[in-house]
């Protein structure tokens, strides 16, 4: 039998279960979402194009950026996918096991990157469509 | 009572979370030794999911190259047709593949959908993978 060593943990509260339990529907959601949408993304961006690698023009990028529909789509896909990630990244450095104060910054730190990401990935597609 | 427990006395130290069985061995979740298939598949859906997160933000700093016009992309485009190149789109394929299908064995097996069916679902969800993967590097490859 191993040894067990563990931290010693809080009595488990209501709030503390579900918030892992949240954090574990959200992944999974946001997970099963994109399944959808990074189907349709790799079908349109490289599956239906003419060209090597499946790679478009620069104007070809433009044009499909610029069609509303792909535009809300890509936006949505830029949000969930950095859902995703951060939470994914979030279990990873839990595992690491972090102290309490750890791991608010850990919280702090996932947000403003996830922030940061969704915001220069909208401004990226935005400018991108007008140049349309 | 307490005292019967092996490893009470070891709770109180800091260190690294060890478990009992399946789960995170010792030695950390990347460790592949002596591990069954959800071990084994947990540690490969993480190493695919940073590397996944690693592409999302070298996606995003190729996809910026656009902003600066239509011969920074022309270049890019160069490089990115090369077979060197087309062959890291057929890891990331890989990488996308296993990460979104052993999700879907984890969201059936914990949800409870398919609660008892963990290496039947890796190994069929493993060959319509396998099938798709090969899939996609034909078409990848075919287009050179």
């Amino acid at each position: 039998m191993s040894t067990i060593r563990t931290r010693p943990e809080p009595t488990p509260t209501r709030a503390r279960g579900s918030r892992s339990a949240r954090g574990w529907g959200l992944t999974t959601i946001s997970g099963l979402a994109l399944l959808v949408l990074v189907t349709i993304h790799m079908i349109a961006n490289h599956f239906v194009i003419e060209s090597v690698g499946g790679l478009r023009s620069y104007h070809q990028v433009l044009e499909y950026i610029s069609t509303p529909v792909i535009f809300v789509l890509e936006a949505i896909f830029l949000v969930v996918v950095t859902i995703h990630a951060m939470l994914g990244l979030r279990g990873v450095l839990l595992d690491l096991d972090p102290g309490p104060a750890a791991q608010r910054w850990i919280d702090r730190g996932l947000w403003v990157l996830g922030v940061l990401t969704v915001a220069y990935g909208a401004t990226l597609i935005t400018v991108l469509a007008s140049r349309a | 009572m307490s005292d019967r427990v092996p490893g009470v006395q070891e709770r109180g130290e800091r260190g690294p979370v060890r478990r009992k069985g399946v789960g995170v061995p010792t030695s950390g979740w990347f460790d592949p030794r002596g591990r069954a298939i959800g071990g084994f598949a947990f540690a490969v859906n993480r190493i695919t999911g940073l590397g996944l997160v690693f592409y999302l933000y070298l996606h995003l700093t190729v996809l910026s190259l656009l902003l600066r016009g239509e011969q920074s992309w022309n270049d890019f485009l160069k490089l990115a047709t090369s077979w060197a190149f087309l062959s890291l789109d057929v890891l990331l394929l890989f990488g996308l593949l296993y990460h979104g299908l052993n999700g879907i064995r984890v969201a059936l097996v914990g949800t409870g959908v398919v609660p008892n069916r963990q290496k039947a679902l890796w190994w069929s969800l493993g060959v319509i993978g396998t099938i798709l993967l090969i899939g996609g590097a034909l078409h990848i490859y075919g287009s050179m």
